[in-house]
């Protein structure tokens, strides 16, 4: 459903980094760039949930936002159902929801007005936005509160609006850049909830997290990426074996020490 | 892009700051700063006005006629303390110490000097360092009514008539026959500052919402859910600038009005005949001249501030790269307001200066229109290509994911 290959992407650097990182140590920094993702690929089938893992800085929000089209990839490719969004990001944009832990909203919009907005900006008609609408707030139990203004909300309210806006256009795939960073224990349940309803409607999920207990519970594949570089691309047992047991934090560990050795 | 501007507009609305910029300021707060500025400015003149100094004066005797006129004067008194003066130096030191306000010292020999046709020199002692002082010039006033009389009874003894003597004092008098109207002669003197006051608005009508639908949305995380919508940057470019241009045009519409509301007002209730002339000449055809000047030149702005905006990582960012911009701005304006400037073929084509230059003619009611129409071309050429920077602009990764 969708498939990454072979992305890369460099950011050039500001003379400010280069005269404050004298020692260098990152393999990925030459004189003038910084190599955020070197080589990473992976694919995410129909109905699969795919962990995307690895160390703080290591591409792994670069690599989000180029599927998720906000950054155009230096090399590679990116289809979803067949189509390059590399080379057609509208079409992609229609494809993809994406939202991240930080992601925002207008705090001076109702909740309502903030998830009507998109679906207007993705070309629903008003019959059809009304109807998902109701779904959707039914479905993440928001009706007492998608009359107030989003700036009055708790987090958790934010992040239920958050996932209704992100889906509200019945995306082909659903990118989550990590979604329960900085939640509380209710809010990330229902995130958690959320990413199961999506697999079992079949939609293909992609998601980075530090928290390996959530691969355990949501994931079927899982794509290790570090420097830039993926190390690991495969079904969620065959990353527990790379552990030699069942602790994933295990398998996560050998896999970055395989990775940077070679 | 109208889903865009639609949804900006409703959060502008929703927003007490942007209110408060883009109404409350020009219809309450700025008539009620001018018109505070006024009242104090006013009551200080007139405080001046009607205060009473104390004076002392030296050998007064000698020019008994003047000491009389001063003496009698209604904004002075005479010293009647027990210190006694005897030079300049003790004036001097008198008002310094606040013990009078004002010394004058006429020379011992003043009234022979004056009786065999000399010029006599006398000395008025006062702190010149206050802004509103009406001392020095009094006091020569009386001096030259006293000086005219005796010049008189002086030539009248040699024989010289009245009329010989505004002969010889002054052979040749100039009459002024002025062409130009009272409105062209208003305008020249207040015209320029006109624009002074409108175009400054008019950039902050847009530079405040700007920060907010640049900045703002990335310091929120809206903007990259934003861009992830299938609606192209251009589109999302021309949404926000759309709804600048709107904020800085109702910015200008409203202050242009408030302060037309107010100027009736004040005509109403204090007899201002000159301003009154100067205002009613102005047609509606000139107002709306002004006002679609304008519009070019509110696009300048938007295009500007959001490129600025946009461009900033946060909020306090954006704020510090507008500071300049208003700086910028008052600059070509000042131009417009200097001697010898005028609207030609060539300063038609300089931002900015151009259209208050513009406005300046339009108030003095002189204003060529082929040139209004070179104006209006040139700043939608500049605003258009502004737009587009700011399209390419929206476009970078280096700028939106700094």
């Amino acid at each position: 459903m969708i498939e990454v290959a072979g992305l890369k992407k460099k950011f050039k650097l500001t003379k400010d980094h280069k005269k404050n990182n004298t020692d260098k140590i990152d393999p990925r920094e030459d004189k003038q760039f910084f190599h955020s993702v070197r080589d990473v690929s992976f694919h995410c089938d129909k109905g699969e949930v795919l962990g995307l893992l690895g160390p703080n800085g290591a591409g792994k929000t670069t690599t989000l936002r180029m599927i998720s089209t906000a950054l155009k990839p230096d090399e590679g490719s990116i289809t979803i159902s067949g189509h390059d969004i590399v080379k057609k990001p509208l079409i992609g944009r229609k494809s993809i929801g994406f939202l991240s832990g930080s992601t925002g909203l207008y705090g001076r919009l109702t909740v309502k007005e903030n998830v009507e907005y998109f679906a207007r900006l993705h070309g629903m008609n008003k019959k059809l936005i009304a109807s998902r609408c109701d779904e959707l707030f039914t479905l993440l139990d928001m009706h007492s509160f998608i009359d107030k203004r989003a700036e009055n909300l708790s987090t958790g309210m934010k992040q239920k609006a958050n996932i209704a806006r992100a889906v509200i256009h019945q995306p082909d795939v659903v990118i989550l850049d990590e979604p329960t960073t900085g939640l509380d224990i209710m809010t990330t349940q229902t995130v958690i909830n959320f990413i199961k309803g999506l697999k079992e409607q079949g939609t293909p999920v992609i998601f980075s997290t530090h928290h390996l207990d959530e691969v355990a519970l949501l994931c079927d594949r899982v794509a290790v990426i570090n420097q830039g570089l993926s190390c690991f691309d495969g079904t969620l047992d065959e990353f527990k074996q790379t552990g030699q047991s069942d602790v994933l934090n295990q398998a996560f560990m050998n896999i970055l020490t395989e990775s940077r050795d070679v | 892009m109208f889903e865009v501007f639609k949804k900006e507009l409703k959060e502008l609305l929703r927003d007490r700051k942007t209110l408060i910029f883009v109404v409350a300021l020009p219809v309450a707060i700025f008539p009620l700063l001018f018109a505070i500025m006024a009242f104090i400015s006013s009551q200080a003149a007139l405080e001046a006005e009607q205060e009473v100094h104390t004076y002392a004066i030296i050998n007064g005797q000698y020019a008994q006629e003047f000491t009389d006129k001063v003496f009698y004067h209604k904004s002075f008194s005479q010293y009647k303390g027990e210190e006694t003066f005897n030079s300049v130096e003790d004036l001097t030191n008198a008002v310094k110490a606040g013990t009078i306000d004002m010394g004058i010292y006429l020379p011992s020999d003043a009234k022979q000097t004056l009786d065999n046709a000399k010029q006599s020199e006398w000395q008025v002692v006062y702190n010149d360092a206050k802004a509103i002082n009406f001392l020095f010039d009094r006091v020569k006033e009386l001096a030259k009514e006293y000086g005219d009389k005796l010049r008189t009874t002086k030539l009248l003894s040699f024989g010289v008539s009245e009329q010989q003597q505004a002969a010889i004092i002054e052979p040749i008098k100039v009459v002024k026959v002025d062409t130009a109207d009272k409105r062209e002669n208003l305008g020249e003197k207040i015209g320029g500052f006109i624009p002074y006051l409108l175009i400054p608005l008019v950039l902050m009508g847009a530079t405040y919402p700007a920060i907010d639908l640049g900045a703002g949305e990335k310091e929120r995380g809206t903007l990259e859910t934003l861009l992830l919508t299938p609606i192209t940057r251009t589109q999302l470019v021309l949404g926000k600038f759309i709804t600048l241009l709107a904020s800085s045009i109702a910015t200008t519409t409203i202050t242009v009005l408030s302060m037309g509301i107010w100027v009736s007002v004040a005509i109403a209730f204090v007899d201002l005949a000159v301003v009154k002339t100067a205002f009613s000449s102005l047609t509606v055809f000139d107002l709306g001249l002004i006002f679609i000047l304008l519009v070019p030149i509110a696009a300048i702005f938007s295009s500007l501030a959001l490129a600025i905006s946009i461009y900033a990582r946060t909020f306090k960012e954006a704020q510090n790269y507008m500071a300049p911009l208003s700086i910028g701005v008052i600059f070509p304006i000042m131009i417009a307001l200097m001697p010898n400037v005028e609207l030609t073929s060539k300063t038609a084509f300089i931002p900015v200066t151009n259209v208050a230059l513009a406005i300046k003619e339009i108030i003095k009611g002189t204003v060529d229109y082929t040139l209004v129409g070179l104006i209006f071309l040139a700043t939608v050429i500049v605003a258009g290509a502004l737009l587009a920077f700011c399209v390419k602009w929206f476009n970078k990764e280096d700028v939106l994911f700094r």
